[in-house]
């Protein structure tokens, strides 16, 4: 009953927030952009909220949880992602301005099939990312409430339930909205991994000997054969014939495999839709850079706690295995069979049903902010990209809108349809963590396919079009096919490496844009492009404004008085 | 009502002969300057992020040596260090990058704006 009544006070609370910050004015600047008006530390609370989803939230710790420091790999992968972001993306694209990824190549390379293909593309990376975050909302819900409603699973309920929340909250409060109820969510995911990480060191946690403790024996996780569990010890990567080991590398990645997961991360957050469509928000270019360095300052504290946490769930819950029953169907001497469940297991184990609800609670608030940004970002490229620009070319403001918001529900919809599909119990036993896998592939896709044409397209004058359409085509192509061999080929050391391919792919992508670019004609007037776009006269402008309405208000209130 | 310094389609609307403007000469050299930074600041990241998996052939210390409890230099990076240099490497580009933009775009006008403000001797 208290799980009910916690989750039925978020909802309201998320609701509420979404409502009372919805924009006032009816257009899609308002609906898509929240003015352009977000500070930097509100747009960076908000890109962490829209970023840390289920698989950081939950995913980071089970990794490490399960392959020990190879899981940690993850955690450095989402965190430096942003570092390229910053150095070659953030304050361009914002000074380029624009609604959407799709809007910024089309207008940046004046091609039509550049923005067709990126809205393909877009779209494609988007329902990559939901569909793990509303597996994930069902997970929770299945431990956390365990029953179902309407004669359906707990999971499905999770799922729907989940989804059709954070649409309805999307659709209402926009941009705006959005932004305020995801910075508020960070604060309180960070707030939550503050909260667990000082009640496990108060209880006498020590890092360093729990890693000693951890590190003097091989590395074992439960596997399920001829309807029994049994622990079944991690085969090294590295050194083959010696065991794994918790605290040493190896427990999931060869070298080559490490390098492609933090390639395939790090290169895949400067392509995800959602997090770069909030760098339009910005007022100037020079508050998104600002913004990323805040973002990178605060993802860093999250993941050393994430990480922890992890460390935390391995020693922790194997000592009082044997002294709480309840734990006795969840593990196999003393180990996690499903490493998503370790943050939950931890927050039951120090907090009981308060501590087991507020983790989850987190997890929810983690899944439905992200679930929020690609909503969003999918209603952007759908309804400017494609029905403003194609469909109803004099669209009002209303129908602009009200074609956003009718592809937030398609959208989720269909992600709502294919978590269903997924069984998550059929996967967990192949990776260290299926959520964080499944996003890692969304990942392996925005960074094949977008971030090299990004690049390419805001710091190479020589940019084409077409080379541009070849380079997203070869990306894409490439990416897919390589994480499907990998899907194939199981458990084998080359999967692990296919399935993060944007060490191949993205050469590939740049080496067909370059090729093509160069045999087509770029765009006309490329001075007035660059300009607009590495110069900083808007920005300028926009600090002038500022700073003479600033000005204005002061005098009329020294009049006032 | 529509916002009074912006249009519906997002851009900014001109301030008439007031205002701020680059030429395509001071881009392009600020241009330049910025993609060095970037390239500079890029390659000693990518260095370190190969660095820290790759050490654990080239020394065992790193992987296997203790710094306290069974915590070894690899971990320790691996779980606080490469975030902090993330943020350090960030913090020290973006402040870069910015000082460049200021010192090589709008000069004229930001020197017209300052005479404004009296901040320019007369």
């Amino acid at each position: 009953m208290t799980s009910i009544l916690l989750l039925v006070v978020l909802l309201a609370a998320v609701g509420s927030v979404a409502i009372l910050i919805r924009p006032q004015r009816a257009s899609t600047f308002e609906f898509y952009l929240a003015g352009r008006r977000v500070g930097v530390v509100t747009n960076a609370c908000a890109i962490c909220g829209d970023y840390f989803s289920a698989a950081s939230f939950l995913g980071v710790a089970a990794a490490v949880y399960a392959s020990g420091l190879d899981g940690m790999w993850y955690a450095t992968g989402f965190a430096a992602g942003f570092v390229p972001v910053l150095l070659f993306i953030a304050a361009p694209l914002r000074r380029f301005g624009e609604f959407s990824i799709p809007d910024f190549l089309g207008r940046r390379l004046e091609s039509n099939s550049v923005r067709l293909t990126s809205v393909a593309i877009v779209q494609l990376i988007i329902l990559a990312y939901l569909v793990p975050q509303a597996v994930a909302s069902g997970i929770i819900w299945e431990l956390f409430i365990g029953q179902g409603v309407g004669g359906l699973s707990a999971y499905a309920t999770g799922v729907l339930v989940s989804t059709a929340a954070i649409m309805l909250m999307v659709a209402l409060g926009g941009m705006r909205g959005t932004t305020w109820t995801q910075a508020v969510q960070f604060l309180m995911l960070l707030a939550i991994f503050v909260w667990l990480a000082i009640i496990v060191v108060a209880s006498g946690f020590n890092y360093p000997d729990a890693l000693r403790e951890l590190s003097s024996r091989p590395l074992a996780n439960p596997v399920e054969s001829g309807g029994t569990w049994r622990l079944e010890e991690v085969t090294n990567r590295l050194h083959p014939e010696s065991p794994a080991y918790f605290g040493e590398p190896g427990g999931q990645y060869s070298q080559l495999g490490q390098f492609a997961l933090i390639l395939s991360l790090a290169l895949g957050t400067a392509g995800l839709p959602h997090i770069m469509n909030r760098y339009f928000t910005s007022p100037t270019g020079t508050a998104a850079r600002m913004t990323t360095v805040w973002v990178v300052g605060l993802a860093g504290l999250f993941y050393t706690l994430a990480v922890l946490l992890g460390t935390a769930a391995r020693s922790v819950i194997r000592d009082v295995s044997a002294e709480l029953p309840w734990l006795a169907e969840l593990t196999t001497e003393g180990v996690l069979r499903v490493p998503e469940y370790a943050l939950l297991v931890l927050g039951q184990v120090f907090g009981g049903r308060a501590g087991l609800g507020l983790i989850a609670v987190g997890a929810l608030v983690a899944v439905l902010s992200t679930i929020a940004g690609l909503l969003l970002a999918s209603a952007a490229s759908w309804g400017h990209d494609i029905y403003e620009r194609y469909i109803n070319l004099h669209a009002t403001q209303n129908q602009a809108l009200w074609a956003g918001r009718a592809a937030v529900a398609v959208v989720a919809a269909l992600s709502a349809g294919l978590a269903l599909a997924v069984r998550p119990e059929s996967l967990t036993g192949q990776f260290p963590s299926i959520v964080a896998t499944m996003v890692t592939w969304a990942f392996a896709l925005a960074g094949s396919a977008l971030t090299p044409v990004f690049i390419l397209a805001i710091w190479w004058r020589r940019t084409t079009g077409a080379g541009a359409v070849a380079g997203m085509v070869t990306g894409a192509v490439t990416a897919v096919t390589m994480c499907a061999a990998g899907v194939l080929m199981g458990d084998t050391p080359y999967a692990a490496v296919l399935m993060t391919p944007t060490v191949v792919s993205a050469p590939c992508a740049a080496v067909a844009t370059v090729a093509v670019s160069l045999a087509s004609r770029p765009p006309q007037d490329m001075d007035r492009i660059w300009v607009r776009m590495h110069g900083t006269a808007a920005d300028r402008r926009a600090v002038r404004i500022a700073r003479l309405t600033v000005a204005g208000i002061g005098r009329r209130s020294r009049e006032g008085r | 009502m529509r916002d009074p310094v912006r249009a519906d389609d997002g851009r900014e609307p001109s301030l008439g002969s007031a205002d701020e403007h680059d030429t395509p000469a001071e881009v392009d050299a600020a241009f330049r300057t910025l993609r060095r930074v970037a390239i500079g600041h890029v390659a000693v990241f990518t260095c370190v992020i190969i660095a820290v998996p790759l050490l654990t052939a080239a020394l065992g210390w790193w992987s296997q040596g203790r710094l306290s409890g069974g915590m070894s230099p690899m971990f320790a990076m691996t779980a606080f260090g490469l975030y902090a240099f993330f943020f350090v490497i960030c913090l020290a580009a973006a402040t870069l990058s910015n000082a460049v933009e200021e010192r090589m775009l709008g000069g004229p006008a930001r020197e017209a704006h300052h005479d404004e403000e009296g901040t320019l001797p007369p």
